[in-house]
């Protein structure tokens, strides 16, 4: 089963079935009469574009590095075609210099490194770009995992009230008092370390906050006018829900999602501060960041693993909080 | 009031039920009790101290129903446990046998020696930089602060804490790198880096929502009419925006206020102060299901209470609001 | 809501006072960066300076229980508090050599006709327990033999959980008779003697061996065989109880928290997870700072100690500091009295030509370097369907690995590489012994040739062969040696598929033989012989009983095995050991990596006069100058004060800004 899905096909499959998916439910939001309202008025918002086009680059970096192509060594990604000429180092070398950082017998590089090389010789820059894609799928994956789950039963309680209402309330309730923490380290230690396995879960600890959310905002929406009147004609719950309670409320999701995408980003580092991070080969800026807590007490410091990890999920947490409120401003202007 | 505070008491027994049945779950089936042993004994011993070891726990029962013949069905690993919890009998540390109640209260200290002055000092800091960037409002400063706000948010708490750390312990000597000693006056010396660190982390969120609830005041009529009457626009801000916005954050993050006793994972782990995020960090790392289970039962009642001082706040602020 | 000027409530005016007076509170009391309590005393009765010591422990101990804690943290606190029948000279360590300590002599080995074997051994005489609310009028009382057959009996009680019980009940007779009598009565009959350890008089026993086992000197060295008072434990049992007659219930802590022994120190504070605080034993007398021993070059530090009452220090405080960068950083602030220098600190305080950096010459420091008996190896299943039959396979994964390069990278070439099981110091450690299968790469590429598998390639599949790695990776430094690794393997042409684990799934791997590489295993020795070793390759010590985790089996192995593992040292022993170490090379059960050793740091104040890898520390024949260290911290932990003003500047800027802006706007 792991073997089928660790093929490379299937893996570009996904990816390009993620992305599609992504573009699929903008556009069918986008015929609506709110949705193009905000678009118009997100067109306007330079904050928000510019973010936009500072997020569209960390996708293209990332997906850069999910396709995969088939090679004789494994798999290698399209980044890995791109760099391969930049080489392999001993151990650390500070940026763009042209030995590696020992004192006993410091050797001459092989290249030069824009941003050094880490504890095993690794360029950081590359390794800062691949680790785009261990956010993105992190983002993602959780993304799609939580967000049919969290609106779902928002969406079902807000509607239904009464027996589904509670079962839902007791199912959030009770996940939500469970120490956040031991949920997340149980959960990993059960699934095993592997990007599936952090979203996983991530999205059953973090579909709490969304379900609330869309529950409170279908008990408002059910009691509008225009629900009751399709009920009293007779529509069905199932054409009611998707035809006009699911409208209603996606742009709230939409929200949530690029906020919530920035959380799943920072996430990651805490996981990898805990030991249940990314799995052994997978760059990711968390468990950079996590290494520098001995770098840093290096002589002379080596500090380009950890800022370059920063600058680079900084910006995009950046640029997803930003983009963020751009679309809450965008979708409800006087409260922005 | 009375009745919805008992009703909602009643309401966290099912919860609390969940939430251990989940816990136990989890926990047995990440590691079998024998692994448990293992580790707590040490990886040198024998298969017979594994064995004495868990029968003197009372784990080498089934976990949730004793099917054996002969036996009770309910003398099971979790009906004991959960019976033993119900009475709050919170029983004694797998790994070092002293009793979870006593590490709980002495963990307790350190955690709110942090959290406390942390959520206090933090409250005040945010309100008083969300008053500022009211009151300069719409100015360049304005936007650069939000714009800071959001940019503080985006950097992981890690960074704060190594970084933080690396500046004011190490370079500049101002704190211990590490470390806590409870002793009088002086555990202030150790408080100070990990609390200005808290504070630090959470401004920038902080700082923002409390700044669009001062601005959400501001909009209001009676202060239209305040203003119209001739009153400043800095003694404005200082009473009647302060007063009515802080209302509104006070109903915010009340819910918050029994987590502080759990103190805080990172920053405890970090600088090594024994407190129950440490504890609790420790104990799933060495497989302590004693203190494992009696946290997660002590963070279910601290979640529920927190929903519970919620919903008092909100009936106390809006008389419209009954709690029934 | 109504408009109201608020009278009740004018947070303009009081809070911020109250903030500004907290912070200017707290600013005051909370300078200094020093990181301890202060010491419990300045100065000693007779005027002397109060002399302290200042270690660190990277974990909380487990238990404080002679008889059942087993990890090195728990050692390092047992070690000063009791002291043990039998103890390792401190500077004798090329052999390891046991001399008295509780004991008055050596014990007299008896050999039986029947093949039994017996030690008469004397305690000596005068040596109290210190003084405690359990003895009768809070007076420490006289050790006597029978407090050794106690702790030897509490060692087959059950409910004690002593980890060893097995391998004493071996050799000793009669515990697996006591231990199987408690468990089918439910509890441990202490009026019954224990004939292994028989009682002669208030001050003589006698060890009863039902079959050779020398290894049981070394044992007498550990803290399992140590006496304990059976009023302490009696006392100490956790539960509550009334202060004297009629008084207020007093929860009494448990004897595992609560040490009562002879030892040099007592614990005078213990803060869990956090700290301890040891403090000496006015009444010790039992050991004095040995005569002889120590290496020519520190004949000026140690002469004038030689035979002065023990422990030489008066209180030790230890914090329990969990990684390694703060300890340094510690240490460089002058509040560690020494540590370790790791992986990422090794380039700033060690120089090209493995020598101290001058800017730490400069501060007085020493830089000594310490190997610990021990071994690290990635461990082969040699049950495994592929690695088990193929000899070949395990000699050509051994020679691609580069153990040298590990080293040099995580270990800043520090460590030693291991040839051999056995580590040096060991009796049976060869010297000049050369690993036939050590790193070699073409070796390796016609090694993996000759095992079946051309460049790598499975001729079955007609693709590379794939093994599973299996490892714990919690922190970034364990992923970047699974990284390596996986390279060193890989340049066979193979494919390493690593799987990470979490510590339990680990252990259970490895018990359940469901893997095929394991990294980051390895053995540090009990006791410095080679059976202590070679005992985890004896096929019938298969896990989950035993620790043979590479489920070796090899009959001439074992038998070599059996016969060395009674034998007192000799010619014959060391042939044997020697013919062992090369079945184990050339059988490959393990690759093996590094015999771990690091620099330490010494500080000026507080030179080392020991540095024996068999104790935890050696604590009580430690040295300090008090002077020097107030000097040196001082000098290390000046702070600069331009941040300060640079934070008051913006504050003041801010505000500026603001007033202005008002300014502007009202007018």
């Amino acid at each position: 089963m792991t073997r089928f899905f660790e093929t490379p096909w299937v893996q570009n499959c996904i990816v390009i079935g993620g992305f599609l998916l992504l573009a699929l439910l903008i556009w069918s939001g986008s015929r609506n009469e709110r949705w193009k309202r905000a678009g118009a008025r997100l067109r306007r918002d330079r904050v928000g574009m510019i973010a936009l086009a500072v997020i569209g680059l960390y996708l293209f970096v990332g997906a850069l590095e999910m396709i995969q192509v088939p090679s004789s060594t494994g798999k290698r990604s399209i980044l890995d075609l791109l760099t391969h000429k930049i080489p392999l180092e001993e151990s650390y070398s500070a940026p763009l210099a042209k030995t590696t950082l020992v004192q006993v017998n410091p050797k001459p590089l092989n290249g030069s490194h824009l941003l050094g090389t880490d504890a095993l010789g690794n360029d950081t820059f590359v390794q800062v770009l691949k680790a785009c894609r261990t956010a993105l799928i992190i983002g993602g994956l959780t993304s799609a995992i939580y967000i049919p789950l969290g609106t779902l039963l928002g969406i079902l309680a807000g509607y239904y009230r009464r027996r589904v209402d509670d079962a839902v309330q007791y199912v959030y309730t009770t996940v939500a008092a469970i120490p956040e923490i031991l949920l997340l380290v149980a959960i990993l230690m059960v699934l095993g370390k592997g990007l599936g396995s952090m979203a996983i879960a991530l999205g059953v600890t973090g579909w709490v906050g969304l379900c609330r959310l869309i529950r409170g905002e279908t008990l408002r929406q059910a009691e509008r006018p225009y629900v009751t009147a399709a009920r009293a004609l007779g529509q069905s719950d199932w054409k009611i829900i998707t035809r006009h309670l699911l409208p209603n409320v996606m742009h709230l999701v939409f929200i949530k999602f690029v906020l919530g995408f920035s959380g799943l980003v920072l996430a990651e580092a805490i996981l990898s501060y805990l030991g249940v991070g990314s799995p052994v080969g997978t760059p990711s800026w968390g468990a950079m960041i996590d290494g520098a807590r001995s770098e840093l007490s290096r002589e002379p410091v080596v500090w380009w693993n950890i800022g370059g990890a920063t600058f680079a999920l900084f910006f995009l947490v950046l640029s997803l909080n930003l983009f963020g409120d751009s679309l809450r401003r965008a979708f409800d202007p006087k409260r922005g | 009031m009375l009745s919805y505070i008992i009703r909602r008491l009643l309401y966290a027994i099912p919860i609390v039920i969940g939430v251990m049945v989940i816990t136990f779950f989890l926990f047995f089936v990440v590691q079998s009790t024998d692994t448990m042993a293992k580790r707590v004994l040490g990886p040198k011993a024998t298969s017979q101290a594994v064995q004495d070891w868990k029968v003197n726990r009372g784990y080498d029962k089934p976990l949730f129903f004793n099917i054996a013949k002969g036996e009770k069905l309910f003398d099971s690993l979790f009906f004991n446990q959960v019976g033993q919890l119900a009475t709050f009998d919170l029983g004694k540390s797998d790994v070092t046998g002293r009793s979870v109640a006593t590490l709980f209260r002495e963990g307790a200290v350190p955690s709110l020696l942090i959290t406390v002055p942390a959520f206090f000092v933090g409250f005040a800091v945010s309100v008083a930089l969300a008053l500022y960037l009211v009151f300069v409002r719409n100015s360049l400063l304005d936007l650069w602060g939000i714009l800071v706000c959001v940019a503080l948010m985006s950097i992981p708490v890690m960074v704060y804490v190594i970084v933080g750390q690396y500046l004011m312990a190490v370079s500049f000597k101002y704190f211990p790198a590490f470390g806590f000693q409870q002793e009088g006056l002086s555990t202030v010396r150790f408080l100070m880096l990990p609390v200005a660190l808290m504070v630090v982390s959470g401004l920038g969120a902080e700082v923002r929502i409390y700044r669009a609830i001062f601005l959400e005041e501001i909009d209001q009529d009676y202060i239209r009419t305040a203003r119209a009457k001739g009153l400043s626009n800095t003694r404005l801000l200082l009473t009647h925006v302060l007063k009515n916005g802080l209302i509104n954050i006070i109903t915010l993050v009340v819910a918050s206020l029994p987590f502080l006793i759990m103190g805080s994972l990172v920053l405890e782990n970090f600088f090594g102060i024994p407190g129950l995020g440490n504890l609790l960090f420790t104990a799933i790392q060495t497989a302590d299901f004693a203190v494992v289970r009696s946290s997660v039962f002590l963070g279910a009642l601290m979640y529920l209470g927190g929903f519970i001082l919620t919903d008092i706040c909100y009936a106390l602020v809006d008389p419209r609001i009954r709690l029934s | 809501m109504s408009f109201s000027p608020a009278p009740y409530f004018t947070p303009s005016r009081l809070l911020p006072r109250i903030v500004g007076l907290l912070l200017l509170a707290g600013v005051i009391v909370g300078c200094g960066n020093d990181p301890h309590p202060p010491p419990l005393k300045t100065k000693k009765e007779d005027g002397s300076p109060w002399l302290v010591r200042y270690g660190a422990m990277n974990e909380e101990a487990r238990s404080l229980d002679p008889q059942v804690a087993y990890d090195q943290m728990s050692r390092t606190i047992l070690e000063p508090v009791y002291d043990t029948l039998l103890e390792y000279h401190p500077m004798k360590t090329e052999p390891y050599e046991v001399v008295p300590c509780l004991l008055e002599a050596m014990p007299e080995r008896t050999a039986l006709p029947d093949g039994g074997v017996t030690y008469l051994c004397r305690l000596k005489k005068g040596v109290f327990f210190q003084d405690d609310p359990c003895f009768p009028g809070g007076k420490g009382r006289e050790l006597v033999a029978r407090d050794v057959q106690y702790a030897w009996q509490r060692m087959c009680d059950p409910k004690v959980e002593s980890p060893v019980l097995s391998t004493f009940q071996a050799s000793v007779a009669g515990m697996t008779e006591v231990y199987e009598a408690a468990k089918a009565s439910g509890a441990f009959d202490y009026e019954q003697p224990l004939t292994g350890l028989e009682v002669l008089d208030s001050h003589t026993f006698r060890i009863n061996l039902t079959k050779p086992y020398p290894q049981i000197l070394y044992w007498m060295a550990m803290h399992f065989t140590t006496p304990v008072a059976r009023e302490a434990v009696e006392y100490y049992d956790g539960k509550e109880h009334p202060d004297g007659p009629g008084g207020a219930l007093l929860l009494r802590p448990e004897f595992k928290w609560h040490p009562v022994s002879t030892g040099p120190y007592r614990i005078a504070k213990h803060q869990p997870q956090s700290s301890y605080r040891l403090v000496r034993n006015p009444n010790y007398t039992a050991t004095t700072f040995p005569t002889e021993g120590w290496p020519a070059d520190k004949e000026a530090l140690l002469r004038p100690l030689a035979g002065k009452k023990l422990p030489l220090i008066d209180e030790v405080q230890i914090p329990i500091i969990r990684e390694q960068l703060p300890a340094f950083l510690m240490a460089q602030q002058g509040y560690l009295d020494r540590s370790a220098v790791g992986k990422d600190a090794f380039n700033s305080v060690v120089t090209a030509s493995l020598d101290l950096a001058p800017q730490y010459k400069e501060r007085g420091v020493a830089l000594e370097k310490d190997v610990t008996v021990s071994t690290f190896y990635i461990s082969m299943n040699t049950q495994d369907k592929v690695l088990g039959p193929n000899k070949k396979l395990r000699q050509a994964l051994s020679a691609s690995f580069n153990a040298r390069a590990w080293v040099d990278i995580f270990y800043n070439g520090v460590a030693e590489v291991a040839l051999q099981l056995i580590s040096p110091g060991i009796y049976g450690f060869q010297k000049d012994f050369k690993n036939p299968y050590g790193y070699n790469l073409e070796n390796a590429r016609r090694l993996i040739a000759e095992a079946g598998y051309p460049n790598g390639i499975d001729p079955a599949t007609d693709r590379p062969l794939e093994l599973t790695l299996d490892a714990v990776a919690g922190d970034s430094w364990q992923r970047q040696t699974i990284e390596f690794d996986q390279r060193c393997f890989e340049q066979l042409g193979i494919r390493i598929k690593v799987v990470e684990n979490t510590f339990a799934r680990m252990l259970e791997k490895e018990d359940q033989g469901a893997y095929q590489l394991a990294s980051g295993t390895g053995w540090g020795a009990d006791y410095p012989d080679p059976e202590n070793y070679y005992f985890l390759f004896y096929s019938k010590n298969f896990p989950p009983a035993g620790k043979n985790i590479s489920r070796f089996k090899n009959d001439e192995f074992d038998r070599l095995f059996e016969q060395m593992a009674t034998m007192e040292n000799g010619p014959e022993r060391l042939e044997i050991v020697h013919r062992m170490n090369a079945i184990f090379a050339e059988e490959c059960p393990v690759i093996l990596n590094f015999n771990k050793a690091f620099f330490v740091m010494v500080q000026p104040w507080a030179p080392r006069t020991h540095n024996n890898q068999m104790l935890e520390g050696g604590i009580k024949y430690a040295v300090t100058d008090p002077v020097l260290r107030d000097a040196k911290r001082r000098e290390w932990n000046d702070t600069p004060e331009w941040p300060i003003f640079l934070a008051l500047g913006v504050v003041f800027a801010g505000l500026g800004y603001a007033v202005r802006l008002n300014q502007k706007r009202n007018a």
